[in-house]
């Protein structure tokens, strides 16, 4: 496992590069994201260890990141203050753009929302782009729905009540266009097919506090990642009788970001509030052959 | 700009719980205490929908909050003697400037530390004539230090020990100095308990200081009639500290703790020979519960406290290196502890081994903590009654309280124990690896308690 520490800053979110493989970055915050400032770590990881690349200040907590898919050097950050910003890895002055407005969607091209998405009647947590069609994505909100949206509609095409408690994370299974993933305060797991929402397709159950983010493996199409305010991270396969593969105990405060990497199989990056980012290959995932299904 | 902390409740054990952020007045407070308020409902059991369930956000001045602030009080590194049983043990021949100059000697060896740059030392110690003030000045010297680091010595009793940590804190935090020696040193085979000194034939009109009189095994059997703790429940608790640091022993645990000293040993003959002492000689590792039990009241003759279930009369001595943050890590030592609340509370003396369930919830107030945060206790077993019952009060788990063994077991050298037990602590933090806090604590005669709360920072 490697281990970077970023001494006062407490990592919310962690992506690793879609062109990169060694490029990883993370959004951190002063204070716990309580008060204070945030910052944008670039990094990059060999077999040493990681090693800073380029940090990018900014005035409020930094919250969530995810790198651009058409240009290998874009980033956006989400912050405290409503504001989006746009960074740039070759220009350390600052970003390119910063977008406020925070309940609107963006194109870069273009300075104003595109459109606004409105439905939900809680805090939306987390918006995932579903892999498979292009115009549709998926939002987990305080309000106890996980819905899907069309960006050619306005209003969300299928709402599901998922959770009877605030649902923080969502993700979409990359093999298999129907299915989602919901995590949520209630220390639940759930995974859901689009065909027939009345009940979950499987609850995974064994966090012992809110589940804060969860992502599925881009290599097994039953397998995911999930981490949480109880210090760690899980490794889950659906199918199983016995869902929980694995469980790590790495971190020693609340576990907040988690993503998995495109091009190393079964690796996995992670940030917690204990101020480190790790790269690791779960043992569980570490003897499975990658399926194409 | 003020300072406010903000501690979250309810959170998992051992999670950083106190948040410290400055707020400017004109800012508004809105907008900290809404993800505040957010985080806390992630975490609030009822699980409700909202953000605005039922947490409790709790404000209060806080010192157990960010890890890292220049002016943290540190502990860079600490050790201790052996502790031998008085008149028989080990350093019955050994004296007092013997044993403090070897663990002085042996801390800043250890890291490297030149002793021109302490501040001041400080040492605790009780029977020695004017608390040792002149031994320790000679112990200084045996060490190599120079005349230019001034030494003091400091006597609250049992809590002479931690005091002198205290002590050493305040005058890093007054901005007196950077690094400090707080020590504890005590001989009780060349001294004993006993001379109450020049008072007053007033005295005996005042109930509460003719109770400071009343001998330390006498306020034992006050605190078990009067709380119920039963002569069963003490031997079984003296067993367990004994079972406890005979384990611990017997793993090695203390060798990272201890300094081997070479001493002057006379045996039954007469004849003089060199030793050299690396462990503790109190330990009976064929403790039982029938043994216990077969012993007599040692102070009433109907009691319940005894030899066994009393802390032992030892020798020994132990050293803690305490510094300013920013000089620690401007020397590069290392940082094995930080100091992050202090507490003295007094108690009735004809009950003075509660000091411990008083001064616990104080220290523990002022960091921002409670008993489920604290991963390990360092209470003093001066009685089994008194561990026992602030134990109970408290509702402390018992796999918290001394997991290497107690004064009973390990023995109780009066001046040292306080620095002994900082020692002891924060090595099994070490050991255990992961970023923790822990607390010291102990009884005082004539009526006092005593706690400190240390962070361990995590390997």
């Amino acid at each position: 496992m490697k281990t970077f520490r970023c001494p006062s800053r407490h990592g919310y979110a962690a992506e690793i590069s879609p062109f990169l493989p060694s490029r990883l970055a993370c959004a951190a915050s002063q204070h716990y994201g309580i008060a204070g400032c945030g910052t944008l770590l670039v990094l990059d990881q060999d077999e040493g260890g990681i090693k800073l690349i380029r940090s990018f200040d900014w005035n409020d907590g930094l919250f969530d990141v995810t790198w651009s898919e058409n240009n290998e050097h874009v980033l956006v950050t989400g912050a405290g203050d409503g504001s989006v910003q746009v960074w740039d890895t070759a220009n350390p002055r600052g970003p390119l753009q910063v977008l406020k407005e925070h309940t609107q969607e963006w194109d870069l091209e273009r300075p104003q929302s595109l459109c606004t998405f409105r439905g939900h009647e809680g805090v939306v947590y987390s918006t995932v782009w579903s892999p498979h069609v292009t115009s549709c994505f998926a939002s987990a909100s305080g309000d106890g729905t996980l819905r899907v949206w069309d960006v050619k509609m306005g209003v969300s095409r299928l709402v599901i009540p998922a959770h009877n408690a605030e649902i923080l994370s969502c993700d979409w299974c990359k093999y298999d266009q129907n299915v989602l993933v919901t995590g949520a305060v209630d220390c639940g797991l759930r995974v859901w097919d689009l065909r027939s929402t009345r009940q979950p397709v499987a609850e995974l159950l064994g966090h012992s506090y809110a589940i804060r983010r969860l992502k599925f493996s881009p290599f097994h199409r039953t397998l995911l990642a999930s981490c949480s305010y109880d210090f760690t991270v899980r490794i889950w396969d659906f199918s199983r009788p016995e869902p929980l593969l694995e469980t790590l105990e790495h971190h020693t405060e609340f576990v907040c970001g988690l993503d998995f990497n495109l091009h190393i199989p079964n690796q996995v990056v992670d940030c917690a509030w204990d101020e480190t980012v790790k790269v690791y290959i779960p043992a569980s995932l570490a003897d499975l052959q990658p399926c194409a299904d | 700009m003020t300072l406010f902390t903000f501690r979250i409740q309810g959170c998992v054990p051992g999670a950083v719980q106190a948040v410290k952020v400055q707020l400017d007045p004109s800012q508004a407070n809105v907008l900290k205490m809404h993800r505040l308020r957010v985080v806390s409902g992630h975490l609030s059991p009822q699980n409700r929908l909202g953000p605005y369930s039922h947490a409790q956000i709790a404000r209060s001045e806080c010192s157990a909050s960010l890890p890292v602030a220049a002016d943290d009080i540190v502990v860079v590194h600490g050790l201790r003697t052996a502790i031998g049983k008085a008149k028989r043990g080990s350093f019955k021949d050994t004296t007092p400037d013997e044993l403090l100059s070897a663990v002085m000697s042996a801390v800043l060896r250890d890291v490297g530390l030149s002793p021109d740059k302490l501040g001041d030392v400080c040492v605790g110690n009780v029977l020695q004539p004017g608390a040792g003030a002149l031994m320790v000045r000679v112990a200084q010297f045996l060490s190599g230090f120079p005349d230019s680091v001034p030494i003091y010595t400091v006597n609250r009793m049992c809590s002479s020990g931690l005091q002198a940590l205290f002590n050493v804190a305040g005058g890093i935090r007054n901005g007196s100095y950077d690094l400090g020696l707080a020590c504890g040193v005590e001989s009780m085979s060349l001294r004993s308990v006993g001379n109450p000194g020049d008072v007053s034939s007033r005295l005996m009109d005042n109930a509460k200081a003719r109770d400071c009189l009343i001998p330390m095994g006498i306020t034992s059997e006050n605190v078990a009639e009067r709380f119920g703790i039963s002569r069963e429940k003490q031997d079984a608790f003296a067993l367990s500290s004994q079972q406890k640091a005979s384990k611990a022993q017997e793993r090695g645990v203390f060798q990272q703790e201890i300094t081997p000293l070479t001493t002057r040993f006379v045996d039954e003959d007469g004849k003089e020979r060199t030793i050299v002492v690396s462990k503790d000689d109190g330990i009976r590792p064929g403790t039982t519960v029938e043994g216990l039990a077969k012993l007599k009241p040692a102070f009433k003759p109907d009691g319940s406290t005894t030899a066994g279930n009393s802390s032992q009369v030892s020798d020994g001595a132990a050293a803690v290196l305490l510094g300013r943050r920013s000089m620690v890590e401007a020397l590069n030592l290392p940082v094995m502890g930080v100091l992050r609340a202090c507490a003295v509370v007094g108690v009735p003396p004809d009950l003075m081994g509660i000091g411990p369930a008083y001064a616990i919830p104080a220290a523990l107030r002022k960091s921002g903590l409670s008993v489920a945060d604290v991963d390990v206790f360092e209470i003093n077993e001066a009685f089994a009654s008194q561990a026992a019952y602030c134990v109970e009060k408290l509702g402390i788990p018992m796999e918290k309280v001394n997991p290497n063994g107690g004064a009973i077991a390990l023995g109780h050298p009066l001046g040292c124990t306080g620095a002994r037990q900082v020692v002891t602590l924060l090595n099994e933090l070490k050991r255990r690896g992961k970023r923790a806090y822990g607390v010291v604590s102990m009884c005082i005669g004539t009526g006092m308690g005593a706690a400190a709360v240390f962070e361990y920072p995590g390997n």
